[in-house]
């Protein structure tokens, strides 16, 4: 009997605390595997003027994969045994896809107030499935494991990792795996022109805006979801162990490998003003630190 | 217990319900966009605004608007200061894309006075995408 089957037992009464974690779950897939795609201008572009018919063979496609994934996968630790359940999951998932990157869109001002109708269900729907297939895969993106993780397991795996692990030697490993996370998704992202593009058109606020949806998302990912070993994450010791102050931190060194990696890819320069490489941080520092939130858990 | 429609908890009654809007919402809203949508080649126009003068740069505000059917890519605008036949000055400035009923703004900047002669600011080309 698999995890799906043994927790789905669990499943009686109404638990909106466990439902919330799931779809932050399920969110937490969908940013890991739709932000490089976020920053890809090609993929805005298609958006742009792709026509209707276009985009709902596109969506009814994409219904059909999440479909078949959620046959043996899904964002939710129960199996979806009968069709009527899996479309009903597939739904979901794909309502949080678009949800998603909607907001992403939103923030990154891909879509405003003077954005077409059409073009702006292009870009939704374009961006929407990376983000939808991502929420599909979320349990085994995460934790490389379909089953994830039971709590007993993560219980047990936490205590004795705080009974052999030190302090220092937990919070060294923490900000080694976000500076890991950070850069394998900022890497490929940095040397684009995607960065400067969407830099140019962020004001302060918008700037804020960014920064605080960092922090939400890597908190969401590595705590507020229950996709991997997130009873263990709050069982670590470490000189920055409780959740807030240790995504406040694992930000900041997000921020530093982005805007580190700017300046590899000569797209800063020592020359530029202090407020163009926090700028450049800031937007890059989005990806990075959902990056870095995914290495962090993979510890 | 398997999970389906019929069973499940009422927060995830409310997760699907609500789900089940926003993709219905996603479709109906790409019907409506085919339904009412116009098949017309780009049709673009350009206003423009009131001028500012900074120091001895005089800043002209336009809006290119593409009322047609179709999205046009690399929407060309041009501004000239025209004395007389002479040219005297000349701006360019090209737009990505410009889909259905959408509008980009942006500013030429020139070193003349365009009241002191003749300014016209028009689309010059664009592409299909």
């Amino acid at each position: 009997m698999n995890n799906r089957q043994r927790q789905s037992g669990k499943a009686k009464g109404d638990n909106w605390r466990s439902e919330l974690e799931e779809i932050i779950s399920g969110a937490s897939g969908g940013f890991l595997f739709g932000i490089p795609l976020l920053y890809t201008m090609e993929v805005w572009s298609i958006g742009s003027y792709v026509q209707p018919n276009v985009l709902l063979g596109i969506l009814a496609i994409t219904f059909v994969f999440v479909l078949l994934i959620n046959r043996i996968e899904g964002f939710r630790p129960r199996e979806s045994e009968t069709i009527p359940g899996a479309i009903g999951e597939t739904i979901e998932t794909l309502a949080i896809g678009i949800t998603c990157a909607t907001i992403m869109l939103i923030l990154l001002q891909r879509i405003d107030l003077r954005t077409s109708l059409i073009e702006a269900l292009g870009k939704i729907v374009f961006e929407g499935v990376p983000f939808s297939l991502g929420v599909a895969f979320s349990r085994s993106l995460i934790s490389g494991d379909p089953n994830g993780y039971s709590d007993n397991e993560a219980k047990s795996q936490g205590s004795d990792r705080q009974q052999n692990s030190s302090a220092w030697k937990d919070t060294l490993t923490d900000i080694s795996a976000t500076i890991i996370g950070a850069l394998f998704i900022a890497f490929s992202i940095a040397p684009t022109d995607e960065i400067t593009v969407l830099a140019a058109s962020a004001s302060g606020l918008w700037l804020l805006s960014i920064a605080i949806a960092s922090l939400v998302i890597s908190y969401g990912i590595v705590f507020a979801s229950k996709i991997t070993n997130y009873q263990e994450r709050f069982n670590q010791s470490g000189l920055f162990q409780t959740p807030q102050s240790e995504t406040v931190i694992s930000y900041l060194v997000s921020l530093l490998i982005g805007i580190l990696m700017m300046w590899f890819f000569q797209k800063l320069t020592l020359s530029d003003p202090w407020y163009l490489w926090l700028r450049y941080g800031i937007i890059l520092g989005l990806p990075a630190s959902i990056g870095g939130a995914a290495g962090r858990l993979a510890v | 217990m398997s999970k389906n429609l019929f069973r499940r908890s009422l927060a995830e009654q409310a997760s699907f319900l609500i789900s089940l809007f926003i993709v219905s919402l996603i479709v109906v809203l790409i019907c409506y966009a085919w339904i009412t949508g116009d098949t017309n080649p780009p049709i673009l126009s350009v206003t423009t605004d009131k001028i500012r003068q900074v120091e001895q740069q005089y800043y002209i505000p336009f809006t290119v608007t593409n009322s047609g059917g179709k999205t046009a890519h690399f929407v060309e605008v041009i501004a000239q200061i025209k004395i007389g036949q002479e040219q005297i000055a000349i701006g360019r400035q090209q737009v990505d894309f410009l889909s259905r009923e959408e509008t980009q703004s942006g500013e030429f900047i020139f070193d003349r006075d365009p009241q002191q002669g003749e300014l016209t600011v028009r689309v010059a080309s664009y592409q299909q995408p």
